[in-house]
């Protein structure tokens, strides 16, 4: 749940809304790792590549096999790679409730992590020092781990103002270059804000516009996965 | 002519006693029509503005994205073809506001509006230290602010505000708005500005987030055909177009619960008052037979009998008619003194006035007038078939050959409710319900009395005097078994079903708001956050908050008996494919039940168990002790299902889940909590209690909800008055009624009653032998009337009024109880003169 601003009908309506008992949401994630999709074996999962992130990554709206990781993964099959990407983003997450699922995220054989968040914390105005905080206490946890961090940046909506907007920005391109990770300066870029992109709440990508980020994740994934492909069997 | 006319005279003046029963009950009905009617109506006019201000609009249109041309050139087209329309237009966006003074570094999100001068259209701003609002206050760079805001930015009407590129001086502190769509929760308080300035602030860039609304007053004719006109063309902009009316708010719907409820009852006085008027024309006929035989052996038509009768009752039913009038009008001076508190302490609906309106009269005497006429032209059809012979035979009216005029009438009659129902409840479900079971019940009602007199037949040759002639009272030819069971059942059908849907909305009120509703509502507190965020709201609320564990989950598979589920496509396929919030406790919570299985008790186990919703049972064809396996956050969790409960989804002040795990194993995921907090009262301390929040938890957001609640509460408590006056004054006339046609029947009794104690009856064995008989007709009326009662509430509950059905058996028993007292008391102090009367007099008056 990206969009944080409930349009619905009195108090109690809101907690319904919120605890998730209404059809409110037709939602499909994509299977993490108990489910990858159908064409793998549980046996040849290989590496893991683990998309920690909100609900443009879950994919909200978006059928299982729709949101962009699980695009990403047969993507990366498709080229010959090993990896299984595993859908870690859950709707409504802010940095400091994704910080705090960053251990349970990044058990196991996981190879690299593509922390693309921020979403909600730019529309719920949230304190860009805070966000830049949680981050880069993700990326160091993954860095301690052994793991490769793609960063993907995002944008605070304009209408916060330019002060906020650009500070937001900024914590992404700062992060970037104090640890030195892979970067993508925004996940959304090229779909952000196009109508025939997005689903009509305008914040969440269609299957079109999840196409595109997919493709974008794996160009940005590139100067990771040589090193990687050389240790794999 | 003139005869007929002269003996209208002669009759009403010969027998004006009798008929001013007769005369009464139309009274009652039509001053309970008349006053319920302007009670609704003042109630309808109260809730029309208070729903108006919400939207502070009759029509609002709203686009999440910058009008297109398109979208604008549409909206021109079919506002040109309104001359009386006046617009006004309105942004509304989430932002940060920080104060000017560059030493105070804090920023906080607020909810930025922007308005023109022609704004509200309805309703009013209350502004703190009783300034008027006027939009001077807003033009040229002024702002209006929640206090929360200035409590948390430290900040002092006067001081300026930085918002985008703009400054605003704050001029002044919003207590109360209106427009501010009771629906849209925020984040921020609410920032009041000009609209020229805040396009001003270069907030409104490519991919701002912000709502666009046109505000429009329409004259009331035409704001449902311009929501048609603007709806259509504009089907395929992001653009929502409603009426004031048409809100999905959940208040409105409970606004519009009220107004069928109300206007049902209504109608159901106006049936009630017609049984009346029906019995007592019944009764009126019977004691007419013996003159209109001697008419008849004098001479007279059929048509002239009918004619004589038929101006008497209009002639009663006219007078009546503005009697019920007056009495509606002392009525109606007479609730304020009686709810003043109570409607003070509400805070009542503002103009809620309680006067008699001109069309509640009108329409009070046009319905008196033909509803009389209507349930009294069936008696009095059978006049025509009253043969001289009557005069040797008693007095009986004839019975067998069908009368097809008779049949004519009661089709006439059943039509003629079905439209007044269809009209007065504005629903043809409504119409069909209330006449479906008025129609059922005077079915059962009739088939009852023909079942008792069979049944109780063979007890009329028991020993006991009394005893004995109150069953051949109750079956002998001519007996009035099934006239009071109709009068008597269907009057008290409709008094237990009004009351039994009344407490059923009221309850449906009361259950929106509860008696201390969470006001403040937190969501995203982490895990390391909880004893914190938990010790803050207690030391300031002065209660320990309740912390909800959420959790996202989704089903990946089924094993179990009936069903097994391997992949998330099958899964999908029973729609239950989404992701779920999932919550665990060791206790159930008020809204719901267990209804299979066993609840665990309060402990622990690290072996996962999971309590289904009904709904998810019946989906996924699930048995208890099957396993439903969930991903949650990517982790395999099997969770054995030990039982399935139901949840009240119109009461989830507590939340409501699908599934409910039992604690011990969810603990280990990582979780957030939300929590529902019932805030510090004053508007200062809860604004300390939103700034120490986030200055301690910078993530942690929080939703005040209590000027929506607060809202809410004072409509809700409104209506629920104006509901309990309405119910009240049906009751009571709908009792008045019901005695009234009682009571009349004991001009049957006079005769009999006389002879019994010429041949030397005491006065107790025939009071003895009246409780008898009566007592038998109101158990019996009162059983099939409470029965039915139930059926119709369960019909409107659910049908007309979309809201839970939650029999309430007490109403129907206590209903049960009193109509038989009811009956059994007035059967007897009714015929109490009769009694005291010299037989003799009785006879010669006969």
């Amino acid at each position: 749940m990206l969009a944080l601003r409930w349009r619905v009908a009195g108090t109690v309506a809101l907690c319904a809304t919120l605890v998730g008992c209404g059809a409110d949401e037709p939602f499909e994630r994509p299977s993490a790792s108990t489910a990858p999709p159908v064409e793998i074996a549980a046996t040849d999962r290989g590496p893991l590549i683990v998309a920690l992130g909100d609900s443009l990554t879950a994919g909200l709206g978006l059928d299982a096999d729709q949101a962009y990781p699980a695009l990403l993964h047969r993507r990366l099959r498709d080229e010959g790679y090993d990896f299984t990407v595993v859908n870690a983003g859950v709707s409504g997450d802010t940095s400091a409730a994704a910080l705090r699922r960053a251990e349970w995220a990044l058990d196991g054989d996981v190879c690299i992590v593509i922390v693309a968040l921020g979403g909600n914390d730019g529309l719920r105005g949230l304190p860009a020092d805070q966000m830049k905080q949680n981050l880069s206490e993700i990326v160091s946890m993954a860095r301690a781990r052994g793991i490769a961090v793609l960063l993907a940046g995002m944008e605070a909506p304009p209408n916060y103002g330019s002060t906020y907007t650009t500070q937001f920005r900024q914590v992404f391109v700062d992060l970037a270059q104090e640890f030195d990770v892979a970067f993508m300066p925004f996940l959304l870029v090229g779909v952000a804000a196009d109508p025939a992109l997005n689903q009509p709440d305008g914040i969440h990508p269609n299957l079109d516009g999840a196409l595109i980020v997919a493709a974008r994740v794996r160009e940005a994934l590139e100067p990771l996965l040589p090193a990687l492909a050389v240790e794999a069997p | 002519m003139t005869f007929v006319f002269r003996m209208v005279g002669r009759e009403l003046r010969a027998s004006w006693r009798r008929l001013g029963f007769f005369f009464v009950c139309v009274a009652v009905g039509v001053g309970a029509i008349v006053a319920l009617r302007s009670v609704i109506q003042s109630v309808g006019v109260a809730m029309t503005s208070e729903t108006r201000a919400l939207t502070a609009a009759d029509i609002l249109i709203e686009s999440g994205q910058p009008w297109s041309k398109e979208a604008l050139a549409l909206i021109e087209t079919a506002l040109v073809a309104e001359p009386d329309v006046t617009r006004t237009a309105s942004i509304q966006t989430a932002t940060m506001a920080r104060p000017a003074d560059l030493t105070k570094t804090v920023a906080k999100v607020v909810e930025l509006r922007g308005v023109e001068a022609a704004f509200p259209f309805y309703g009013h701003f209350v502004l703190q230290d009783d300034v008027a609002y006027r939009h001077d206050l807003l033009a040229g760079g002024g702002a209006l602010v929640r206090p929360e805001l200035l409590v948390q930015l430290d900040l002092q009407v006067g001081d300026d505000i930085v918002i985008g590129e703009g400054t605003f001086e704050i001029r002044g502190v919003i207590l109360r708005e209106p427009g501010g769509q009771l629906g849209a929760f925020s984040f921020g308080p609410r920032v009041l500005v000009d609209h020229e300035d805040l396009l001003a602030t270069g907030l409104l860039g490519f991919g701002t987030r912000a709502e666009r609304q046109l505000l429009l007053r329409v004259p009331d004719a035409r704001i449902d055909p311009l929501v048609r006109a603007l709806r259509d063309p504009l089907r395929d902009e992001f653009v929502s177009i409603r009426s004031y009316r048409r809100t999905e708010d959940r208040i409105a719907a409970n606004l519009r619960r009220a107004e069928n409820y109300l206007s049902l009852i209504g109608f159901i006085v106006l049936i009630l008052g017609g049984i009346g008027v029906w019995s007592v024309t019944r009764v009126f006929v019977q004691q007419r037979i013996r003159s209109v035989a001697i008419l008849k052996c004098l001479g007279a038509t059929g048509g002239q009998v009918l004619a004589i009768y038929v101006t008497q009752v209009a002639v009663l039913a006219v007078g009546g008619s503005v009697l019920g009038v007056a009495m509606a009008g002392g009525v109606m001076a007479a609730i304020p003194t009686a709810v003043a508190d109570q409607a003070a302490a509400a805070a009542g609906l503002a103009d809620l006035s309680y006067g008699l309106t001109v069309s509640a009269v009108t329409q009070g005497l046009v319905v008196g007038i033909v509803v009389s006429l209507l349930f009294a032209l069936g008696p009095l059809l059978e006049m025509r078939a009253i043969k001289p012979l009557a005069l040797l035979r008693w007095g009986l009216l004839p019975a067998g050959a069908r009368d097809w005029t008779q049949i004519g009438v009661a089709i006439l009659l059943a039509g003629g409710l079905l439209m007044v129902a269809s009209w007065q409840a504005s629903s043809w479900e409504a119409g069909l319900w209330v006449c479906g079971g008025f129609a059922a019940v005077a079915g059962v009602l009739h088939a009852v009395g023909q079942g008792l007199i069979r049944v109780i037949q063979p007890l009329g040759v028991g020993s006991r005097f009394a005893f004995r002639h109150a069953v051949l009272n109750l079956v002998r030819p001519g007996n009035q078994t099934r006239v009071i069971l109709l009068a008597v059942g269907l009057g008290s059908f409709f008094i237990i079903g009004i009351h039994a849907v009344q407490a059923n909305l009221v309850n449906a009120f009361a259950l929106e708001i509860g008696d201390n509703p969470p006001d403040m509502f937190l969501i995203d507190i982490q895990q390391d956050q909880a004893d914190g965020v938990g010790a803050l709201l207690s030391a300031q609320t002065g209660r320990a908050p309740n912390l909800l564990p959420v959790l996202r989950a989704r089903v990946t598979g089924v094993v179990g008996e009936n069903t097994t589920l391997e992949t998330v496509r099958e899964i999908r396929r029973r729609g239950m494919g989404r992701e779920y919030t999932v919550t665990y406790r060791g206790a159930l919570e008020d809204n719901e039940r267990v209804v299979d299985g066993a609840f665990w008790d309060d402990t622990p186990s690290d072996q996962a168990e999971v309590s289904v919703e009904e709904s998810v049972r019946s989906r996924l064809g699930l048995e208890l002790g099957d396993t439903i396996r969930f991903d949650v956050l990517g982790r395999e969790v099997a969770a054995t299902v030990s039982s399935v409960r139901t949840v009240d989804w119109d009461d989830t002040r507590s939340g409501g889940f699908m599934f409910l795990f039992r604690p011990g194993v969810l603990e280990q995921a990582p979780h957030s909590f939300i929590a529902f907090v019932r805030g510090p009262e004053g508007a200062d301390a809860r604004a300390r209690l939103q700034r120490d929040l986030v200055a301690g938890f910078p993530n942690v957001s929080v939703i005040d909800g209590l000027e929506v609640i607060a809202t809410i509460r004072r409509i809700l408590d409104s209506v629920t008055l104006a509901i309990t006056i309405v119910g009240g004054i049906a009751l009571l006339s709908g009792v008045l009624i019901l005695v009234g046609s009682v009571a009349m029947t004991k001009y049957q009794r006079q005769y009999d009653t006389a002879i019994f104690k010429t041949l030397g009856a005491t006065s107790r064995t025939i009071m003895v032998m009246l409780v008898v008989e009566y007592g038998t007709l109101g158990v019996v009326a009162g059983l099939v009337g409470s029965v039915g009662a139930l059926g119709l509430t369960w019909g409107l509950t659910r049908f007309l009024l979309e809201i839970n059905w939650d029999p309430a058996p007490w109403i129907n028993v206590s209903g049960l109880v009193l109509t038989a007292l009811v009956v059994g008391t007035v059967g007897v102090v009714s015929s109490l003169d009769v009694l005291r009367k010299k037989p003799l007099s009785t006879l010669q008056a006969e």
